[in-house]
């Protein structure tokens, strides 16, 4: 017998993230690395430990093995206590068959028995591809003042971007009349951020009743959302002020993380928890030139760096360059390399004077240039060239 | 009962009054080092690091902010069913004013020890150290006591604390206290393994006999009844024992090949975790031959210098040759150099501050300038 728990939160963190291509090869889209120490999951997860969520659910799929092992006990959260805690919850063998996870709410079906071991008023679905910080316990007091069976927490986009988001539609006090996906004419601005509240007992009924449906794709947003408002249940929108990102393309990655470095930009990272690897302090050398930079532990610089991340334990060579661009740990540029708006996965070694990405006022035609990644592991020859744009997972050689 | 196992002692409160400014609020185990680290963090890694499970931690005053660096020892993987921590306060509220004396209150703790043998520690050596080696020497030699040495010539003027003379064989035919040939010799340092229940008798003896010094009564008074080895100590190993030390062994650090020794990642050195954002670097900042921790915020010029966690440096300011402990804010336009800083200092903007190589200006701890 579990002690009961007002909330249970249910990470989605079994995607796999193709629009992110070499990040995504060997790790699930939580996983891949952000921020300087970060990883994305950390994010939801730090929220969790914030908003006073003790019981935290986390549905893995696609390449779970360094995902698993990352959260492990949840200790850096503060999700290992001795009645709840941080759960990773893959898809099983039963009595009536094995599947996969088939779709975002099927993820959640097949977990039924794990939500009610808790015995919940309300689950809180949050998604493992998303940088923002939160206190979800004010969302939830929101659900309770609104009576709602599900509120859905939205942010304010401009007219023009509203085309590329779920959008939901609502009357004057918040309640939602309409759910309109990438509209071309948007009516109003509120995107949906892919969090939702719902009362446990509405969400587990509909769930089931979805899973008997042949034709359903067993996802949120498609199905059940849609029919729980044609069935006249009462859903709120939730208004949410404050940073949020979905990371799920090579742009977007990069763009989140230059915004760490935005001091115009409300992207806080304190209160964001992470595992912490074991390295010295970073070491910059006599040719260190570091200016709009972030550094973690373990780091050996001894060249020039502008508007730039560098994960723990990367070495950068003498007179090597890197702008704008994000280098993930153990990545070693040697002497005289230039990384230029490009993402360098972890481990990944780039030879003396070698050239990775390019800067986009060199390129007239926009449509040439792109943010440049190199893979995990990858080798770049001394003296190659990588073009902007492109996506290595092979080594290259001169 | 498990034979040729070995427990670990580190003392935390030996040698503080050789650095009296940095211990005026805690015990020399807890003296920052290296911009993250705790001196006790080096002997209790290398012990985590060479597989002893037993470590008990002798503490005697100040000792509050060395028990919040370590909590539960699960850092340095010390917190576990089979290997853990215990902290040794003073007995029955009497204090100790020697190793002797507190090893004699250890006596229930080493009774109900597995291990029978101990290796004895402090606080103030910087080294990555296999113990297991030392140990595996001491079981080789049958050994009853295995002290251990590192090959240096002492600076006229000084003495080393004890210079020991070997044989062929590495069996120690004589102890030297305070002693200076201008020659090399091998000088003691600081770890000891010893059979537990021979520790146990000699320290009872002397106690009886009112002969309480360590190396003089346990070690020097037995040379020749009992079977002394020695174990020279390779590589980078070295001892805090006044405040121009402890700036000369901070900025030991600035060379690539000490810290690739001393922070070697098979054997890493441990430390409590703070959550730290990385370091940032702003547009007007300019940083070069230092070490930065992580949590920083560096808008000015930093050269030559340690700066650990959550250290600011305001614009305009410049630091040379400084070591700048967690949490120190440091305004705008200040000069500083040759200067060791304690934690959570407030230097506010235009100030100056100046000492020199031999003979770094201290800061303490929470001062406002």
């Amino acid at each position: 017998m579990y002690p009961k728990q007002e909330v249970v939160a249910m990470l989605l963190a079994g995607g796999q993230g193709s629009r992110l291509g070499v990040l995504t090869k060997k790790l699930a889209k939580p996983a891949v690395p952000f921020g300087g120490k970060y990883r994305i999951i950390d994010f939801p997860l730090s929220n969790c430990a914030n908003s006073g969520i003790e019981a935290v659910g986390v549905l893995t799929q696609y390449q779970p093995l360094v995902l698993n092992e990352y959260i492990g006990n949840g200790q850096p959260w503060d999700l290992d206590g001795m009645h709840a805690g941080v759960t990773c919850l893959s898809p099983y063998q039963a009595v009536d068959g094995a599947e996969w996870y088939s779709g975002t709410a099927n993820a959640i079906y097949q977990n039924i028995a794990f939500i009610d071991r808790y015995h919940p008023d309300y689950v809180v679905i949050l998604s493992g591809d998303h940088i923002y910080k939160m206190d979800y316990s004010e969302m939830i007091a929101y659900h309770k003042e609104k009576g709602a069976d599900c509120t859905i927490a939205v942010i304010d986009v401009s007219l023009e971007e509203a085309s590329r988001f779920g959008i939901l539609n609502t009357n004057p006090d918040g309640s939602i009349y309409e759910f309109d996906e990438k509209p071309k004419h948007p009516k109003s601005t509120n995107a949906s951020m892919g969090i939702y509240v719902f009362s446990w007992d509405k969400l587990r009924k509909y769930l089931i009743e979805d899973d008997a449906k042949e034709d359903s794709d067993h996802d949120f947003g498609k199905n059940v959302l849609p029919t729980m408002l044609e069935a006249g249940e009462k859903m709120f929108a939730y208004p949410f002020e404050g940073y949020w990102k979905d990371v799920g393309t090579i742009d977007s990655l990069w763009d989140a993380n230059m915004d760490i470095l935005n001091p115009h930009i409300s992207l806080n990272l304190k209160n964001v928890y992470s595992r912490n690897p074991m390295m010295p302090p970073h070491y910059l050398g006599e040719h260190a030139a570091i200016q709009n930079s972030m550094l973690a532990d373990g780091c050996d610089v001894n060249g020039k760096l502008e508007f730039s991340i560098l994960f723990s334990g990367v070495t950068i060579g003498k007179d090597a360059e890197i702008n704008s661009s994000i280098i993930m740990p153990g990545a070693v540029i040697e002497d005289g390399a230039k990384v230029l708006y490009s993402i360098v996965a972890e481990n990944a070694h780039i030879g003396k004077n070698a050239v990775v990405g390019g800067y986009p006022e060199d390129y007239p035609n926009r449509d040439d240039w792109g943010v440049a990644v190199i893979g995990a592991g990858v080798k770049i020859a001394d003296g190659a060239v990588v073009a902007p744009k492109a996506m290595i997972d092979q080594d290259v050689e001169v | 009962m498990a034979v040729n196992k070995l427990a670990g002692i580190i003392f935390t409160n030996l040698g503080d009054e050789k650095l009296p400014e940095l211990t005026a609020k805690r015990s020399l185990g807890s003296v920052p080092f290296g911009g993250k680290y705790r001196l006790i963090d080096f002997a209790l890694s290398n012990m985590s690091n060479s597989g002893i499970n037993n470590i008990g931690i002798v503490v005697k005053n100040n000792f509050h902010s060395l028990m919040d660096h370590i909590g539960s020892g699960s850092a340095w993987d010390l917190s576990k069913r089979r290997s853990g921590i215990t902290i040794l306060p003073p007995y029955n509220g009497i204090s100790f004013e020697n190793r002797v004396m507190a090893l004699y209150q250890l006596h229930g703790y080493f009774e109900h020890l597995k291990e029978d043998h101990i290796v004895i520690a402090s606080c103030e050596c910087i080294q990555n150290f296999d113990f297991d080696k030392l140990f595996k020497y001491h079981l080789k030699k049958n050994a009853d006591i295995t002290v251990t040495y590192k090959k240096m010539t002492i600076p006229e003027g000084e003495t080393a604390p004890m210079a020991l003379t070997i044989n062929d064989d590495g069996k120690v035919t004589d102890m030297l206290i305070k002693f200076n040939s201008g020659e090399e010799c091998n000088m003691a340092v600081s770890s000891v393994v010893i059979k537990k229940d021979l520790l146990m008798n000699l320290v009872k003896k002397c106690v009886s006999a009112n002969t309480l010094n360590f190396r003089q009564n346990i070690l020097q008074d037995n040379i020749h009844k009992l079977n002394i080895y020695a174990y020279e100590v390779k590589g980078f190993c070295e001892h805090i024992a006044s405040i121009s030390d402890y700036y000369r062994v901070n900025m030991a650090l600035m060379s690539k090949d000490v810290r690739k020794e001393l922070f070697d990642v098979d054997k890493p050195i441990y430390t409590k975790v703070r959550d730290d954002i990385p370091s940032r670097y702003g547009l007007t900042s300019k940083v070069t031959g230092s070490l930065v921790a992580q949590g920083c915020k560096i808008d000015g010029e930093v050269e030559g210098s340690i700066l650990s966690k959550g250290v600011t440096v305001g614009k305009g300011s410049v630091l040379k040759n400084c070591i700048v402990m967690q949490d120190t804010h440091i305004g705008e336009n200040c000069h500083l150099s040759y200067a060791i800083i304690d934690k959570d200092v407030v230097i506010q903007n235009d100030r100056s501050l100046m000492g020199y190589e031999t003979y770094p200006i201290y800061i303490a701890k929470q001062t406002q300038i």
